[in-house]
């Protein structure tokens, strides 16, 4: 079995983001999604995840609706709105511009330097 | 309706989704996760206990959501202020206690702001009040002995065509009587018909007098004061249209002015307004000049364009200038910043003292309580509130105090900004009426917050501190030294300091109030009434058809049927003779003296009477008889002052032998006078008299020259009636006595000429009022602080036994003397206080000076120390009285507790 990841700070948000992107969910419909697409690799902190998903929606990136889940049950589906994919957007590009920075310096072997 | 969905919609754009929306979404969630588990291979039980561990409670869910959209503040600081509220509660004598001092302090600032605002800021209903101005003279750059100066009908029009000014109003007043019912004095006043324009005010009933009331020489149409309306017609609303008959004359009512509208309160307020018009054929009619300004004309523009206008209108009047005459331009709230604005001031820091000294009173409860509460707080801080919330808390705790007093004080405030205004009514002017606006509760809302943090803040600091934590395992040990030490001595020895400020305010103020009441007056006011008596302008007993001859038989017919009156001792006729501020000033001339030289002496016009009346003693010489009297002419009485300083042989002048003098002056001005026949001719001065007041109750009494009143007899007659026993009693006999010689003759209630008791003229006294308004209300606000101050002193103590009983206990056990250990309790208080009043004492000489200046009199070491050692004696008792608890502590049962 692989190795559970622990999540940066900030990142979560990111995930949500990325989750609800790829079409409407509910709030334990994202919790699966980012599990799955992690391959269960992400511990997700509980307590942390609907803090993430009120904030989200208070600055209006996810807009949250009522509707009907899989099994007939009443539930508030998040979808993206158009600043949300801009921020996606926007966070996605930082991300990787990082990762590369921080790859490349971590990558250095000692004669590189 | 609106309201409501306001208030739904403004909660919704704080906090969007509602709690039961975000708890039911957790449910869902939580549920769904429970299933999952379930299908793992979870018991039910097992999955919903699961789902609860990792997810979290519903219950709690709306917090967190709460939290996360930054409402987090708000929910603290609405928890903060229900245990804020709490706390209170289960503490009514310490909450009585802090909620009064500071309902005490916030009251009296919130009232006298209110006063200020009335009085300083917006003191009149005129639309645009700060344009208007009034016309002085001034001479020889006094600039407080101004004149009233009146104009004619083209020099008004003159000055209203005049570059810098909006529009000019013209005003006339005369007394006019009620006739076809019970005869009453009305005080009328006649405006120019752009009256109603000019004022702006909106009439509360029908409409003010418009521009048309002046076709046909002036429609016979009135406009009621609403005060009159009250008094005359109950305030009936359906007075418009009806007749108002005066001087039998029948007007139509077209108004009734709101409560605010007092015009003029400079001279006298006006019971009825009328056109102008009216009265416009009398010859040489003077105008009463209002100017209002145009908008954005600087004082100073004004007064380059239209002093010289005025001063062309003076040169013709006069023939020619006198020099240095110069006329000013004044805001009408000048003449009332002047008198009362710097009443107002010392007022205001008066009451501010008494705040802080509520909010000293506070800190020191907050102190003590917060000994009993070192526990609670060490538990917060031990299970991680950090330092700045506990200073929140405790704060926000201050600060619902400070506004459960700020609530009781503005009430307490609506009644006692009205004080001032009974006890010095003349000093504000008629129009400014007190109430609670939006501005004045802002301020006491503000004052609430600042006063709140400002005894807040020092406790929350002391008790929030680190050290509190070592509190927690130990749990009143008992015999640890009282904390914060420094602290209560220093706000106790502020308290006490400024509560000496405030009673050797009070002390000097009363004293000077009680050295004026002790002013020797030069005559004796008790049981004289003066009753004044306006004469009939038209009608059958017309005063201006009779002869002058008619005149003084008729004052004489009604002076005799006065004194027959049982119990009625002396009656005396004169006319502006009423002390402690009589006679008008005129120039005069002396024997020996060349033409060019004119000084000035007061006029007095009285009959012989008058000086047995008000008990003034003759000097030297005799005072006229009956016959002279009737006759009028060639002698003259002075009173001490002009013998001193025109005929005695020290005086420079060198008019010692001077036995004759001659008033250029005394001529009739009007139909209205009628003079003897040789009222200006040489007069022999036959007696000198003793100085009574003539020019208030603290100016030096002015040198008067005293003549028969028939040389020239005023329409105003004044009757010194001197009676056994209180001389109101009498006011109905009198008045029947009056009515029996003429049976529509009224006797003046109001103003000036009104008719009133010499005790009440010297009260009316400007002087007397103010020194009697700083007396009462220092004394008032002392008496207060000192309350205050005690009372802190007092909880401190108590507070302080209370916490040490055992280390009481344990003294007295290993026995020690009830002596010292009463010295031990009362220590910290006693030596802040006495600290306090010596700071007190060195402030107060240093202050000295600039208070006597304040107050306008000498500030007097001994009220000072009186003072000092009333408050010395009053803070020992409220040491000792709590201290006494300590040595009544009984050693056992103070050491169970161990």
């Amino acid at each position: 079995m692989t190795k559970p990841v622990e999540l940066p700070q900030g990142t979560l948000e990111m995930l949500i983001l990325k989750a609800v992107s790829l079409g409407p969910l509910h709030g334990y419909g994202i919790l699966l999604r980012i599990q799955q697409i992690s391959g269960e690799r992400l511990e997700i902190l509980q307590g942390s995840f609907y803090t993430a998903i009120y904030r989200l929606e208070r600055r209006g990136w996810i807009k949250g609706e009522w509707g009907e889940s899989e099994n007939n049950r009443r539930a508030r589906f998040y979808s993206l709105t158009p600043a949300g994919t801009r921020q996606l957007k926007a966070e996605t590009a930082k991300w990787s511009d990082m990762v590369s920075v921080v790859a490349g310096i971590l990558g250095k072997k000692a004669d590189e330097v | 309706m609106s309201l409501l969905a306001a208030i739904r919609k403004l909660r919704h754009s704080i906090a969007p989704r509602s709690g039961s929306d975000v708890e039911e979404e957790f449910r869902s969630t939580l549920d769904s996760y429970q299933q999952d588990l379930m299908g793992q291979g979870f018991s039910a039980e097992e999955a919903r206990r699961k789902a609860r561990i990792d997810l979290g409670q519903p219950a709690a869910q709306n917090e967190t959501y709460r939290a996360a959209i930054g409402l987090r503040v708000f929910d603290e600081l609405g928890g903060d202020i229900r245990y804020g509220l709490r706390g209170l509660r289960r503490n009514p004598g310490f909450a009585a206690v802090a909620v009064l001092s500071l309902a005490l302090g916030i009251g009296a600032t919130t009232a006298m702001f209110s006063l200020i605002y009335a009085v300083l800021l917006h003191p009149f209903p005129y639309a645009d009040a700060d344009r208007m101005v009034n016309l002085f003279g001034l001479q020889n750059g006094a600039e407080t002995s101004f004149t009233w100066t009146t104009i004619s009908k083209a020099e008004l029009d003159d000055l209203g065509r005049a570059a810098p000014v909006d529009s000019v109003l013209g005003s006339n007043f005369s007394h006019l009587e009620i006739t076809g019912a019970l005869p009453e004095d009305v005080f009328a006043i006649y405006l120019t018909e752009n009256a109603g324009t000019f004022f702006g005010v909106r009439p509360l009933l029908g409409r003010n007098i418009q521009p048309s009331d002046a076709e046909n020489g002036g429609h016979s149409v009135v406009v009621l004061n609403h005060r009159f309306w009250q008094r005359h017609f109950g305030g009936d609303p359906h007075v418009i249209g009806q007749t108002l008959e005066m001087d039998h004359s029948p007007y139509t009512i077209i108004g009734v002015m709101p409560r605010s509208f007092a015009f003029n309160d400079m001279v006298e307020v006006g019971d009825v307004y009328l056109p102008i018009s009216l009265i416009a054929n009398v010859p040489n009619l003077p105008y009463v000049p209002l100017i209002k300004l145009r908008p954005n004309v600087t004082p100073a523009a004004a007064r380059a364009t239209v002093e010289p206008i005025v001063l062309q209108i003076a040169k013709q009047k006069l023939g020619r200038l006198p020099e240095h005459l110069h006329f000013g331009l004044q805001p009408i709230i000048w003449i009332f910043q002047e008198n009362t604005g710097h009443t107002l001031r010392l007022l205001l820091a008066g009451v501010v003292l008494l705040l802080i000294i509520g909010c000293a009173n506070c800190s020191i409860l907050l102190l003590a309580r917060g000994r009993t509460r070192r526990h609670e707080l060490a538990i917060r801080s031990a299970i991680g509130a950090g330092r700045w919330r506990i200073v929140r808390q405790l704060l926000v705790e201050a600060i619902v105090i400070a506004c459960a007093g700020a609530v009781l004080g503005v009430a307490a405030s609506y009644w006692l900004a009205r004080l001032p205004l009974l006890l010095s009514p003349d000093s504000f002017p008629a129009e400014s009426f007190i109430r609670i606006n939006g501005t004045i509760l802002a301020f006491s809302v503000v004052l609430a917050l600042v006063s709140g943090i400002l005894f807040g803040l020092v406790p929350a600091l002391r008790l929030s501190r680190r050290d509190s934590a070592h509190m927690l395992p130990g749990r009143q040990t008992g015999a640890v030294a009282v904390p914060g030490k420094r602290r209560w001595s220093v706000l106790i020895a502020a308290q006490v300091a400024l509560t000496l400020l405030l009673m050797a305010t009070a002390a000097t103020a009363i004293r000077s109030f009680l050295g004026l009441m002790r002013t020797p007056l030069g005559y004796d006011p008790a049981h004289v009434i003066k009753v004044g008596l306006p004469p009939h302008t038209k009608g059958t007993e017309q005063w201006d058809d009779k002869t002058r001859e008619a005149r003084v038989a008729y004052l004489e017919q009604i002076r005799e049927k006065i004194a027959s009156v049982p119990g009625v001792s002396t009656v005396a006729v004169g006319a502006d003779a009423t002390p402690p501020d009589a006679g008008a000033a005129s120039s005069f001339q002396i024997e020996g003296s060349g033409d060019l030289e004119k000084p000035q002496a007061g006029v007095m016009l009285v009959d012989q009477q008058y000086f047995a009346a008000l008990r003034i003693p003759v000097l030297q010489g005799r005072i006229w008889d009956t016959d002279e009297n009737n006759r009028g002419d060639f002698i003259a009485v002075v009173n001490q002052a002009f013998a001193t300083r025109y005929l005695s042989s020290s005086n420079a002048l060198g008019w010692s032998n001077a036995r004759q003098l001659r008033i250029p002056d005394l001529k009739p001005r009007n139909r209205y006078q009628a003079a003897s026949a040789q009222s200006t001719a040489w007069r022999q001065i036959i007696g000198v008299v003793g100085d009574a007041r003539n020019d208030g109750l603290e100016q030096p009494v002015v040198p008067t020259i005293y003549l028969p009143y028939t040389t020239l007899i005023k329409p105003y007659a004044e009757f010194f009636i001197r009676t056994e026993g209180e001389p109101l009693t009498y006011l109905q006999a009198i008045r029947a006595a009056i009515a029996s010689v003429g049976s529509d003759q009224q006797i003046a209630t109001g103003g000036f000429n009104g008719t009133i008791t010499l005790n009440e003229a010297i009260e009316r006294d400007p002087q007397y009022r103010s020194q009697r308004l700083f007396a009462i209300l220092f004394g008032v606000f002392s008496a207060m602080a000192l309350a205050l101050a005690l009372v802190g002193i007092f909880s401190l103590v108590a507070y302080s036994v209370a916490q040490r009983t055992t280390e009481f206990g344990v003294r007295l056990a290993l026995g020690a003397p009830r002596k010292h250990v009463l010295w031990v309790a009362a220590r910290i208080a006693l030596v802040s206080a006495t600290a306090g009043i010596a700071v007190g004492l060195a402030v107060d000489s240093f202050l000295g000076a600039v208070l006597a200046h304040w107050m306008q009199n000498t500030f007097a070491v001994r009220s000072l120390f009186t003072a000092a050692a009333l408050l010395a004696l009053s803070a020992m008792l409220a040491c000792l009285w709590p201290a006494r608890h300590a040595i009544k502590v009984s050693p056992t049962e103070a050491l169970r507790y161990e």
